[in-house]
């Protein structure tokens, strides 16, 4: 399979994965390996100072995945800047990946405050991966402040939903000179293949995976229907089957001489 | 992803003579046609170019019609733009050969000042015409950006949209234009094939292969909204040209996602004072398999077709994939205010005037635009 | 007694017992320094200067770390 390449970096898979939401740190690690990933995503939150537990980061081996740090939480610019700022402190890392979601309910990306924030943090080394809703203008923006990727959203994060923003994505991806990464709302394996067979260049799972009855078995799922989308996608799908027409009513003219 | 359209070509063996394409189009087969044609809404790629122009895709010109007719009512509905240009010189330091204004062609020179050229646009404009497209010969001297400024100004509160189709300027001068109101570049390359290049234009600036190719990024990049690519077709092979242009094509849309990509079609035609041995000639089928190639490649692209064309090949043209044409041009300066016998770029061959093309557009079931935008809503 | 804000919680200290850095007040903690970043007065403070960073009665810390997220 051809190389993803972000930045520069190559990676050989193309299924990025999220880190919340598992039952415990062992189905986690256990799921990152199955899926076959090299990039896990992981959020940055306040230490229960009552309850310290342990860091679930010993449980994420760093030699085999890079980790990309969110935003999550952030409701504008300003608190985006702060928690990257935090994450490069804490890990080193200068990827980042962007999340502004100021409503609570549905967490849609704000496209204003996340290029307002992707302007000022690639000028401050970050390598960033903006998570946005599915729209064109805001990718090719993005794109010329400097970002690494574009991360459209299939459907609202954690709806399980598949490519409802489908036609958008396709405009992105026609446009776009940065790879995109499907992000949030894909349910099943045969979500993430359409959107693989589309020419996206990467997805990213979280939900799907950690909330399955077997986590585990269904990050090999997804690997697998990551990489035969993307097998599709390379080897140019066959069309419906072609009906010749007899009569030349455009074209008749130029026998016509 | 940062390469510039030079290297593109370059690496894709895309700038010569393109016998490795030549050579892979010849071998596409029936089967491959049937195949590329039964995708629905397919992006454009390389592969998918070679196979509709290829030689197996002439016998599936009429599919490949009437899909080019679909996806353009689909993107663009049943209207058809009209534009005219203004030709203010025809002074010319360079020596391409396929052209009259040649500097070494003896014909009498002329060039309009502003009062003659704002005397034959109001002709333009009188006639209904919202869309102007400014020609020159490379007269610097005289058709700089002073001159430019000062007309198009005058020439805003008339037309809807105002082009130019004169020699490579730098990205300075272009932004300067657009400040005025030009807001369209025509800049055909010619031919992509950089050897050939070199033959048709042994002197004067336009000798310059690599300024002329990047002029697009530079006017896009000073705010230009519209963007005119063109091979002269004749020079060189018309497939391998074909896929030079479509990747410079691509490369523009995706950098420069503001601006629109047009294509233009302009095949060499009998000028004074040039040679007649063109080995490339190309037969009314070849460009219509390469319009409809390109539409079924680039839904959203403009297709121009201009008054060199013969009256009844734009007639059935309008009716598959065109969406721009010029009507009763002239292509001597002043030649729409006298009679007087300055030298022609080239030989017009529709010669009706722009009433009867309006007339025949609408008996098509088209309707004419003579403009579909209004600069007030943006300046 | 004195205070720092930890976290948003408000933390009381007598005087004798009041971690003198950031090193002290997260060995209080029992929270390893590795897996931390830590705020002072919103100011990030890298991991090496954990143990010279001075802690001011009234000081409002922030202790952070990575946890699963998508």
């Amino acid at each position: 399979m051809d190389k993803l390449i972000i930045a520069g970096r190559e990676f050989s898979s193309r299924l990025l994965i999220g880190t919340g939401k598992y039952s415990s740190n062992k189905v986690m690690a256990d799921s990152l390996h199955a899926s076959g990933t090299e990039i896990a995503t992981v959020a940055l939150r306040r230490v229960d100072i009552d309850n310290p537990a342990d860091s679930m980061l010993a449980a994420i081996d760093q030699k085999k995945y890079l980790l990309l740090p969110n935003t999550s939480g952030a409701r504008d610019a300003q608190e985006a800047i702060r928690l990257a700022r935090l994450a490069r402190a804490a890990s080193g890392i200068n990827w980042l990946k962007l999340e502004v979601t100021p409503d609570p309910y549905y967490l849609l990306p704000d496209p204003i405050e996340t290029l307002k924030a992707a302007e000022i943090l690639v000028k401050e080394g970050f390598i960033v991966l903006p998570y946005i809703n599915a729209d064109p203008v805001l990718a090719k923006k993005l794109e010329d402040v400097g970002t690494a990727t574009v991360m459209p959203l299939a459907a609202p994060i954690g709806t399980n939903r598949g490519m409802t923003t489908r036609a958008a994505i396709e405009i992105i991806i026609a446009q776009s000179n940065i790879p995109v990464v499907v992000d949030a709302g894909l349910g099943l394996p045969s979500h993430a293949a359409e959107a693989m067979e589309m020419g996206a260049d990467a997805v990213l799972i979280n939900t799907a995976i950690a909330t399955a009855a077997d986590p585990v078995m269904m990050a090999e799922a997804f690997k697998k229907a990551v990489e035969a989308g993307r097998a599709a996608y390379l080897a140019g799908p066959a069309g419906v089957k072609f009906k010749a027409s007899a009569s030349s009513p455009l074209t008749g003219f130029l026998r016509n001489e | 992803m940062n390469n510039s359209i030079i290297e593109i070509l370059k690496q894709k063996q895309l700038d010569g003579n393109g016998e490795k394409y030549i050579e892979r189009m010849n071998s596409i087969s029936q089967a491959d046609v049937e195949l590329e044609l039964s995708k629905v809404n397919a992006a454009y790629s390389l592969e998918r170019l070679m196979t509709l122009i290829s030689p197996a895709a002439t016998n599936y010109l009429e599919e490949m019609a009437r899909q080019a007719r679909q996806l353009t009512i689909q993107r663009f509905g049943k209207t058809i733009q009209f534009f005219e240009p203004l030709y203010v010189s025809n002074f010319c330091i360079n020596s391409c050969r396929y052209c009259g204004f040649n500097r070494k062609s003896d014909a009498p020179r002329t060039r309009l000042t502003i009062d003659e050229a704002i005397a034959d646009a109001d002709i333009i404009a009188s006639e209904g015409f919202r869309n102007i497209l400014i020609v020159s010969g490379e007269d610097k001297e005289h058709i700089g950006t002073e001159y430019l400024t000062k007309l198009a100004e005058k020439l805003r509160q008339k037309f809807a949209t105002i082009s130019i189709e004169i020699y490579p300027m730098s990205q300075e001068d272009y932004h300067t234009c657009t400040v005025a109101g030009i807001d369209g570049l025509t800049m055909f390359q010619e031919t992509y094939n950089s050897i050939a290049y070199k033959y048709y234009h042994p002197a004067g600036p336009k000798s310059e292969y690599n300024f002329r190719i990047l002029s697009p990024d530079r006017a896009a990049s000073a705010g230009m909204r519209r963007l005119g690519l063109g091979v002269l077709l004749g020079l060189c092979d018309w497939r391998v040209e074909t896929l030079a242009m479509a990747e410079h094509s691509h490369y523009l849309m995706k950098k420069y996602w503001r601006s629109q990509v047009n294509f233009s079609f302009p095949r060499i035609r009998p000028a004074l004072n040039t040679p007649h041995d063109y080995k490339h000639l190309v037969n009314d089928a070849d460009m219509v398999q390469m319009m409809c190639a390109l539409r079924l490649c680039f839904a959203d692209s403009g297709i121009t077709l201009s008054t060199r064309e013969p009256a009844k090949f734009r007639d059935n043209l309008i009716n598959i994939c065109v969406t721009q044409i010029s009507a009763g041009s002239k292509t001597n300066p002043g030649g729409y205010t006298t009679e007087k016998d300055s030298l022609e770029q080239f030989q017009i061959s529709d010669d009706r005037t722009p009433e009867q093309i309006a007339q025949l557009v609408k008996s098509h079931g088209y309707e004419a635009v003579f403009k579909d935008w209004d600069r007030a809503f943006t300046k | 007694m004195l205070k720092l804000k930890i976290n948003g919680q408000e933390k009381e200290f007598i005087e004798s017992d009041f971690p003198q850095t950031l090193s002290a007040l997260l060995a209080h903690l029992s929270i390893a320094e590795e897996t931390v970043v830590a705020e002072v007065d919103a100011q990030i403070i890298e991991r090496k200067n954990f143990a010279s960073e001075k802690l001011k009665p009234n000081s409002q810390v922030e202790l952070i770390r990575f946890v699963g997220g998508g």
